[in-house]
């Protein structure tokens, strides 16, 4: 095998060699791959050396496998010579066919160029021929051009000659869309020549359009045309030159005139609203002022519709025209609820100007017209409800304040009744007007209260709530109550006259706090819970709802509040008077007695007052009180009587006595139930006058504490108190209080006294009997004076 | 609301009118009260709490010439106190002293220091400089009042200045501001007057009438706690003495005495002849915010009596908190009965 492969080898490698180069990617990686690495048993690398590989071969294997091997290898070798011979000859072939081509090419190209040199003269001769036909025709045709120019012109000229008749002819048929073309058309010769050749034609076609120009005009402002026409007019007069924004502005300030004609003033709104009402009989008669502004704002959105299809680009002033007008309306309202408007006529005018409004908001959606209206009338209804919450208030208060009440007039005519009755009828009829009011509202069916419906409710809750707490306030105010609460406004004020306001007015207020506690609130939470409920959801997030618990309560509190603020008046002024008796003599060196002293009549005096004003304002106590007065009034007195007998008694000797006496009536006091003084005041006229008795002799105990009697002081008193024993037991409900309390005071006075010795009970009774005479007497000369 | 009988009680022999805190024991918890009868003799009767605080024991019992209208102990000297008497038809006004071994409990005879005898009407108080070292005393009648300079070594009592108020002006009372020493607070018929005792001038005044009594608190200063007989309690920042901070209702019948704890400055006692005390929660201060809402304030009426001790049998007219113990304090009822109670359930979280 080897020597076969020997000889094999030089044509071998040569082969191996051309076909590697032939078909190796790249060659200079196969040398390389050559000089470097020598894989011996890659038959297909460069590098590979048959008899190292032969070694190799003979060394690793055994005889089986080379035998293999060679068969193997014998195969491939065939094969690949076999390829081999099939590319020569492919190769060949190839090669033979292209010779055959050349040969034939080379025989088709012979006499091809006497041929092309025949083409070539012909088309000169062609050439030369046409030429010919050229210009023997160019003179003529010249010709023709000329005149076809010439024609051209004098139909132009033509064309304006007839320009001034023509337009004649469209101003008479209003066709201005032709006239304009027409006049447009023949502009530029106008302008060149106008001034020479065609000077009258140019200023008659001129005058014509003028003509038209001030037809377009006339036919642009007036309202009659139809909008489609007046459109077109402007669309005209743009083409035609003539400045249609000045035109434009002139129209909208028209229209922004015409704004405050369509103004509701607020005198004209109560005109407005009358008017509507007075409809019912006189309809005919002329047109109402409602239907004129109807009529006019109508208008007007026509008007603004026109514009906006005339001049699309004058929307944003439309705009501002139509929310200027919205404006206007809401202030005017605005302005005009600042008066006492009813519902009713708050609501017509509304409506009037709701209307207005989606008249407009239909010409011009874009401005969101209807956004910011519901604004405004959200605002306008809430100031509404608060105006008439205002004003209920000042109503009841105007009435309590109404009555110029002095003290004679209170006490004598019955003007503190006169004052409760007015008042409490001013707060049911207030609330009643006021739920009427509220009740429009809400049955109002316009939009845009439908969906303030939820609103509205919770602004008369939140109204309610406010306006009786704001009541409760201006009740303690007027009451002078409210030293320390001076941040409600005018508090300060309020508090200097209270100086002035009657205390039977303070009464009349406690009395009107039960009144709407007891009244007025259940009533307005009835009519709440009746027909404006729902509304709760969105009230609650601003605040408290109308919450008629709460209100109850500070009522109460109020109640009882000026109720005893009205005991502190009277029982201050009569503190004053004690004060005054207590304070002026020098007790330690007092005369014997010889009368009453007079601060009592003063004190039955203040006490006569408040019993009338109490008679006046409260309900009378349920119990007992009545029988008693009469029969029982000669009863007391004896047994006041036997009473004082049983302590005269006790301290006729001496100031030893007296002690023992003292020390008695001190176990006495130990025995004794402790009497309860200071109860809680009801609203009777009872307890009322009770609780003042009560307080005022307890002052007097107070002051008498304060004093050191002699003898006579020590008399003095005894006789005051027991003058008043009497009078005061008649007016009184609780008698064992008033005699615990009387006792007290002689008690007190004689624990004061250097020298107790009470006066005998003949004097006393003697002393008694001729003050009494005397005040009958004048009573008596007081009536006279008064008949007389 | 019942006082219950939580209090201790004492009584005196006699009707009473005033109590005093004894400041200057730091040891024990005392007050000193005096008998108002016009025809036995008056007894001052130095009383102190135990330690336990569940008696109240006598410590001694003195004989005291007139009958007692106003007693005040002094605050530097536990020994020493003022009274105003009267015999009747006069009055007077003594500084006294209680003699050495005072822990016997039999009747002895008070030293007399010094007599305060520049007045000749009605005298109504004698107020000890507050600062509790110096020596001052005031002493005020109806038209007057007068600055001593006390010196009780040589048991004298010196006339510093006088002034009067006028009579247009019957002063009823007063109080010495604790927190500026040149001023006193002084009550008349239609107005509280603010004396400078410097230049003994009338700076500043309230109208208020019927006050009868004010005191000043002594934890904040410019307030002043004033009780009239109609209207209650007023509390006033003297910064703007307009209008008062805050009102509270007072008592049925005339307030008689407030007194601010020494403290606690929101606690303030009152006293009434509707025989109770009332103790008070005023957290009214000066900066209370004008912007609250009239909801919100009516939130805010909170009802500010804490408590109404009302076991009495007559008008109570003397109070006093002790400043050793700052949540007991002492009420004296016309009929003689002292009562001490506690505010400790009441006291303000802190």
């Amino acid at each position: 095998m080897a020597t076969e492969a020997a000889p094999m080898d030089e044509k071998a490698k040569r082969m191996r060699d051309l076909l590697s180069s032939f078909y190796a990617p790249d060659p200079s990686i196969s040398t390389s791959g050559s000089s470097i690495s020598a894989s011996f048993d890659n038959i297909n690398s460069t590098s590979f050396d048959a008899d190292q590989y032969m070694d190799l071969m003979i060394k690793k294997s055994n005889l089986e496998v080379l035998l293999q091997r060679h068969v193997q290898m014998a195969a491939e070798i065939k094969n690949l010579d076999t390829d081999l011979q099939m590319l020569v000859y492919e190769n060949y072939n190839k090669f033979i066919s292209a010779t055959d081509t050349i040969k034939r090419m080379k025989s088709n190209i012979f006499g091809m160029e006497g041929n092309m040199d025949q083409l070539l003269h012909k088309i000169m001769s062609v050439q030369s021929r046409s030429d010919g036909v050229n210009t023997s025709l160019f003179e003529k045709r010249e010709h023709i051009e000329k005149l076809h120019r010439t024609r051209n012109l004098l139909r132009k000229v033509q064309f304006i000659y007839d320009l001034p008749a023509r337009l004649q002819k469209c101003i008479k048929s209003e066709t201005y869309g032709d006239a304009v073309r027409f006049y447009i058309g023949a502009m530029p010769i106008l302008k060149v020549y106008g001034d020479t050749s065609f000077q009258d034609c140019r200023r008659a076609s001129e005058e014509a359009i003028e003509i038209i120009i001030k037809n377009l005009q006339t036919k642009l402002f007036s309202d009659s045309e139809s909008i489609q026409a007046r459109a077109e007019a402007a669309v005209l007069l743009k083409q035609l030159d003539v400045p249609v924004d000045s035109l434009k502005d002139k129209l909208l300030e028209k229209l922004e005139q015409s704004l405050d004609g369509l103004q509701i003033k607020p005198e004209e709104a109560s005109l407005l609203a009358e008017h509507n009402d007075s409809s019912n009989d006189a309809e005919s008669n002329e047109q109402l002022p409602a239907k004129i502004h109807e009529d006019a704002v109508r208008g007007f959105s026509e008007a603004m519709r026109a514009y906006r299809e005339i001049f699309p680009d004058s929307e944003e002033r439309l705009f501002k025209l139509a929310k200027a007008l919205t404006a206007m309306h809401f202030e005017n309202l605005e302005l005009y609820i600042r008066k006492r408007v009813s519902a009713a006529d708050f609501l017509r005018i509304f409506r009037i100007i709701w209307e207005d409004v989606i008249l407009m908001d239909e010409v011009l959606p874009e401005a969101e017209l209807s956004d910011l209206s519901a604004e405004a009338a959200q605002v306008t209804v809430k100031k509404f409800v608060a105006r008439t919450f205002s004003h209920l208030q000042q109503d009841i208060s105007d009435t309590i304040l109404k009555f110029d009440i002095n003290q004679k007039e209170a006490v004598e005519e019955e003007v503190l009744k006169v004052v409760l009755e007015a008042s409490k009828k001013a707060g049911i009829q207030g609330t009643t007007d006021i739920f009427q009011d509220f009740r429009q509202l809400l049955d109002e069916n316009i939009g845009i209260f439908v969906k303030m419906k939820d609103l509205i409710i919770g602004w008369i809750q939140n109204g309610f709530q406010d306006f009786f707490r704001s009541l409760e306030a201006q009740f303690l105010a007027l009451s002078g109550k409210t030293s320390s609460s001076k941040d409600i406004e005018g508090g300060l004020v309020e508090g200097k006259s209270s100086d002035k306001i009657h205390a039977g007015l303070i009464l009349v207020l406690a009395q009107l706090s039960v009144f709407v506690e007891q009244k007025v609130i259940p009533r307005v939470s009835e009519e709440i819970a009746a027909s404006f409920s729902g509304g709760n959801s969105q009230a609650f997030e601003n605040g408290p709802a109308f919450i008629p618990g709460e209100l109850c309560r500070v009522f109460h509190a109020a109640s009882e509040k000026l109720l005893q603020h009205y005991i502190d008046t009277r029982t201050q002024k009569i503190s004053v008077l004690l004060r005054k008796r207590f304070k002026t003599p020098n007790w330690v060196k007092h005369k014997e007695p010889r009368e009453v002293h007079m601060y009592v009549d003063m004190f039955l005096h203040e006490l006569e007052e408040v019993g009338k004003e109490v008679k006046q304002v409260l309900p009378q106590g349920t119990f007992r009180k009545h029988k008693r007065t009469d029969s029982n009034g000669s009863n007391t007195t004896t047994s006041s009587r036997s009473n004082t007998l049983h302590n005269d008694k006790m301290t006729r000797s001496n100031s030893q006595r007296a002690r023992s006496q003292l020390f008695e009536t001190h176990l006495a006091k130990l025995f004794k139930q402790k009497v309860e003084i200071f109860t809680k005041v009801e609203f009777t006229q009872e307890s009322v006058v009770t609780t003042t008795v009560k307080l005022c002799l307890k002052s007097l105990q107070e002051y008498v504490r304060l004093q050191t009697f002699n003898r006579s002081g020590f008399q003095q008193i005894q006789l005051d108190i027991q003058f008043l024993k009497a009078p005061l037991k008649e007016t009184v409900e609780d008698e064992a209080a008033i005699d615990f309390l009387l006792d007290e005071v002689i008690v007190a006075a004689s624990e004061r006294c250097l020298d107790v010795i009470p006066l005998e009970p003949p004097i006393l009774d003697k002393l008694i009997q001729a003050k009494l005479a005397k005040s009958k007497e004048h009573n008596n000369n007081n009536n006279n004076t008064v008949s007389s | 609301m019942q006082g219950g009988s939580s209090g201790i009680g004492y009584g005196l022999k006699y009707q009473a009118r005033c109590i005093s805190d004894v400041k200057a024991d730091k040891d024990h918890t005392s007050f000193l009260t005096g008998t108002l009868s016009l025809k036995e003799e008056n007894e001052v009767h130095l009383l102190r709490l135990s330690s336990g605080g569940s008696e109240l024991l006598c410590e001694g019992l003195f004989s005291h010439p007139n009958e007692i209208w106003d007693l005040a102990s002094c605050p530097f000297d536990q020994r020493i106190f003022s009274t105003v008497f009267s015999t009747g038809d006069s009055f007077g006004a003594a500084v006294w002293q209680i003699p050495e071994p005072y822990g016997q409990s039999n009747s002895s005879t008070l030293e007399c220091v010094a007599s305060l005898d520049a007045h000749v009407g009605k005298i109504n108080c004698v107020l000890w400089c507050p600062s509790g070292k110096s020596d001052k005393l005031i002493s005020m009648d109806e038209q007057n009042f007068v600055l001593w300079s006390l010196d009780s070594s040589k048991k004298s009592a010196e006339v510093l200045s006088k002034e009067s108020a006028g009579m247009r002006h019957s002063l009823s009372g007063g109080a010495w501001n604790p927190h500026d020493l040149n001023s006193v607070a002084a009550t008349s018929e239609s107005s509280i007057q603010f004396w400078d005792l410097r230049t003994m001038k009338k700076v500043n005044s309230i109208e208020r009438a019927h006050v009868r009594n004010v005191d000043y608190n002594l934890k904040r200063e410019h307030i002043l706690v004033s009780a009239d007989d109609e209207s209650g309690i007023h509390i006033w920042d003297l910064r703007k003495a307009k209008v008062p901070v805050q009102e509270l209702p007072g008592h049925t019948h005339w307030t008689w005495a407030v007194r601010c704890n020494p403290e606690y400055e929101e606690l303030i006692l009152s006293v009434g002849t509707d025989s109770a005390v009332n103790l008070w929660f005023a957290s009214a201060s000066s900066e209370r915010k004008a912007s609250e809402s009239p909801v919100e304030a009516s939130r805010l009426r909170v009802n500010p009596l804490l408590n109404s001790y009302t076991d009495y049998e007559d008008s109570v007219y003397g109070l006093a908190w002790s400043s050793r113990e700052p949540w007991i304090f002492a009420s004296l009822s016309y009929d003689g009965r002292v009562v001490i109670e506690s505010v400790k359930p009441f006291l303000p979280r802190r």
